[in-house]
């Protein structure tokens, strides 16, 4: 019995570990104890959530792209640019529905052309979707007009800011995607071998594994998820506002590999990528809430990521050594 | 002999890395302004043993004297600096520098400004006759321009002793004169000159003295005059084929599973041969005479030009690894840790690796066979792991070797490849792979197997083709032909 306890005592600390994300959400939540604000309030982590969703969806589809030694860089144009279509097609007379649908096509369209660049041209992913981000950007400058674009049609915005069950729809949508893409890379083939692949290239190109392929459907993926996240943005705030989407990226993917989908391929997971996000925004709320300057907010938010992901780096190196 | 005259002085030294003895009381002594051969089959330890005088490893035990002075730890720049470079045959050069910032690579400081340094550089390669530009981009020379930068940096030092590890392998044969002519003048000047080389021709051509290296033991050391080319190669051979292998397979069938037409690349000169159903047929040559590259070649791991291949007489297009294996072939990459295995993965997943799809539905697995997958190879194969959930990266080189072997046998090819099928693996796990390949031919399989082993090979194959500076230099029968024929044709 004795002995059991201090295995899981063992196994929690290890958990801990791996995850200093955790250990900075505990943080977060033990201190805003203290200080008289409205963080624990239902209002509060309702907005919260919120503000994660469509952040989130973006992470899990870059995960996608993490997890095979890639990353995405595109995924704030193409989320405005998702937005700007999806509300452009709709105020143009065009069916709800399939508006929608178009405007997460034009995602995977660029997630395609990323794919092809990085899985054929053998581009390195970093450049090429950061460029591919500016001409998405441009292109989302250019149907707008540089202004922002807003839906006539009042149902659109019910999408995401209608309840189900109490649930605002928006963090359902999270969810929906959240288990999708867990169930994907758990459970299907392409997971694995995104996963083999991400790993160790070679290997999995001479177990005779469609390398290729996979390469290239995680990045469609990425796209098709920053698209939907982009339309769940735009239906939010009713809105489309071309250049909402400049800080994504580095947030998204920094809260990637926070959460410990790292830059060397081959591990992490959606409930990883889910906690690196939420704690980028549970640390911005918090400190909203308390009522730190936002320059600071800034500084504070930079020395939390880089205390996480040097730690873990450390963790790394240490174990390295130790072998 | 004066002990002036010594400038290298190794005795009983060894050296243990886990689950092999690299290095067993070696000794060598080395005279000054000699040209001294170190020859031996992969594997025999030279590069070990050149690896500690360079200080890339420590020596277990044992002592090591150069120019008088007792050596305990050292580090590569420590070594350099006292006098003693080795140059590596894959060159130890950054491309995207100069060849002047190489030869003073880690020492501008002292060089006294770029313009100082290229002339440097200049005065060292002329006095070795060469004419590169100081400012030419290494990555832009060939094989032999970049042995003369490595020299230069040598000389830099003012190295009393140089190590050529394979220096001729890359180089043309009027390259190879020329490497020569300067190796006789380093020598005139005092410069002594290991020489690592599977050449026979070139080390009784240039060498004074031959020290022959196997199984981790210095076998003797000799005027090259004292020794014939028969006796060297028997001294390289040495052990005799032991009870260590099963008994030969026979070939039971007698058709032609495939038929390699012609595959000439930029490494390889037509090579064609057929192999049979069942049959067991051994690649011999040296490392790097394109034994690797015929195989990778066949698999799709290597884009080969118009490569012909008919498997059961009818042609088929091998582009990519995956078209390899749907065509029937599986390979079992030489290094298995780079090659053959996703590290940070469980053996289970290891195993299953290639019959994904097989198990799939809709693109998801089914965990259930996945399981019995895993279970059935890690019986059949007894591969000693806790659980098939255990990270692969913890098993032993023998258990990670047959979790490949597992994962081929699960899709049962036609063709299984096997690149140094027990390359580091120790006695009682080789025999369980040998075993292994007995029963997969046995069951209507051939293997194509390399091995840098030569009993190994003899032992296990049918038929063996050699390989020589890629070319397939010769047929032979094992069961009649003798080693030491095999081996000449393979040295060339």
């Amino acid at each position: 019995m004795n002995l059991n306890v201090q295995a899981l005592g063992a196994q929690a600390l290890n958990i801990l570990n791996k995850q200093k994300a955790v250990v900075a959400i505990a943080i977060i939540f033990i201190v805003m104890i203290f200080p008289d604000t409205n963080f624990y309030t239902a209002g509060n982590f309702s907005n919260l959530l919120e503000a994660v969703s469509t952040n989130a969806i973006i992470a899990f589809g870059v995960t996608l792209a993490v997890i095979c030694k890639g990353c995405d860089l595109s995924v704030g144009s193409v989320m405005v640019m998702a937005g700007i279509i999806a509300i452009m097609l709709l105020n143009s007379g065009m069916n709800m529905a399939l508006a929608i649908i178009l405007a997460i096509l034009s995602g995977s369209v660029v997630g395609f052309i990323n794919g092809f660049l990085i899985v054929h041209q053998k581009s390195e992913a970093f450049i090429i979707t950061l460029g591919m981000g500016m001409l998405v950007q441009g292109i989302a400058l250019l149907l707008s007009n540089a202004r922002h674009v807003s839906a006539s049609d009042p149902n659109f915005q019910r999408i995401a800011n209608d309840n189900w069950f109490g649930i605002p729809n928006i963090a359902a949508f999270m969810i929906v995607f959240g288990v999708l893409v867990f169930l994907l890379l758990r459970f299907t083939s392409f997971g694995r071998n995104l996963y083999a692949l991400g790993g160790d290239y070679e290997v999995a190109e001479h177990s005779g594994i469609n390398v290729l392929r996979t390469k290239w459907l995680a990045f469609v993926l990425t796209g098709t998820f920053a698209a939907v996240a982009g339309v769940l943005a735009a239906s939010r705030f009713n809105t489309g506002i071309p250049i909402a989407g400049v800080d994504i990226p580095l947030m998204v993917n920094c809260g990637v590999v926070i959460g410990g989908t790292s830059f060397a391929g081959g591990v992490g997971g959606v409930p990883q990528s889910f906690i690196g996000i939420f704690v980028i925004f549970l640390l911005r709320n918090a400190m909203s809430m308390i009522g730190i300057h936002p320059n600071v907010q800034m500084l504070v938010l930079g020395i939390m990521i880089v205390a996480i992901i040097s730690l873990d780096c450390f963790a790394i190196k240490r174990k390295k050594e130790a072998v | 002999m004066n002990n002036n005259d010594v400038i290298l002085s190794v005795q009983n030294v060894n050296k243990s890395f886990p689950g092999v003895r690299a290095l067993s009381d070696a000794s060598i002594t080395v005279r000054k302004g000699t040209v001294h051969a170190v020859v031996g089959e992969n594997g025999a330890g030279k590069s070990t043993l050149m690896k500690i005088l360079s200080g890339v490893y420590t020596k277990d035990s044992g002592t090591v004297v150069f120019d008088g002075e007792t050596i305990e730890h050292t580090t590569p720049i420590q070594s350099i600096r006292r006098g003693l470079s080795i140059i590596y045959q894959e060159f130890n050069l950054v491309n995207t520098l100069t060849v002047g910032e190489n030869i003073f690579l880690g020492r501008y400081s002292e060089m006294k400004g770029m313009r100082n340094m290229h002339k440097q550089a200049r005065t060292l390669l002329d006095s070795i006759g060469s004419t590169i530009d100081t400012y030419r981009l290494v990555s832009d020379l060939s094989a032999a321009e970049k042995q003369m930068v490595e020299i230069s940096k040598a000389l830099s030092f003012n190295s009393k002793l140089i190590i050529m590890d394979e220096p001729s392998s890359s180089l043309t044969a009027d390259e190879l004169t020329q490497l020569f002519t300067l190796i006789n003048d380093l020598r005139s000047k005092g410069v002594t000159i290991i020489y690592i080389s599977h050449k026979l021709d070139e080390i009784f051509e240039l060498c004074d003295i031959v020290t022959i290296v196997r199984d981790g033991q210095v076998i003797d050391t000799k005027p090259i005059d004292h020794l014939t080319r028969g006796e060297m190669i028997a001294k390289m051979i040495g052990r005799e084929i032991e009870n260590e292998f099963p008994s030969r397979p026979l070939v039971t069938y007698n058709k032609v599973v495939m038929e390699v037409k012609t595959i000439n690349t930029r490494k390889l000169k037509d090579i064609s041969f057929e192999l049979k159903k069942g049959e067991i047929l051994g690649f011999v040559g040296l490392v790097g005479a394109g034994r690797t590259e015929i195989v990778r070649a066949i698999y799709g791991a290597d884009k080969a030009g118009e490569l012909k291949i008919l498997m059961n007489g009818s042609p088929v297009k091998i582009r990519k690894p995956r078209d390899g294996k749907h065509a029937g072939i599986g390979l079992l990459p030489e290094d298995r840790k780079l090659e053959g295995l996703v590290l940070p993965f469980s053996v289970q997943s290891n195993i299953v690796m290639s019959s994904l799809e097989n198990i799939s539905k809709f693109g998801f697995i089914n965990s259930s066979k996945e399981k019995e997958i895993a279970e059935r190879q890690i019986k059949s194969l007894s591969i000693k792991t806790p659980s098939p959930h255990a990270r692969v990266k913890t098993l032993s080189g023998g258990n990670q070797q047959k979790c490949i072997m597992g994962r081929w046998l699960e899709i049962n090819p036609d063709i299984l490849i096997l690149d140094e099928p027990t390359r580091g693996i120790d006695v009682g796990t080789k025999y369980e792979i040998y075993l292994l390949i007995k029963t997969l031919v046995e069951n209507g399989s051939s293997v194509i197997m390399i091995s840098s082993e030569l009993p190994e090979v003899l032992a296990m194959s049918n038929r063996v083709l050699t390989i020589c500076e890629g070319r397939i230099s010769g047929e032979f029968n094992p069961e009649v032909d003798s080693a030491h024929d095999i081996m000449d044709a393979a040295i060339g």
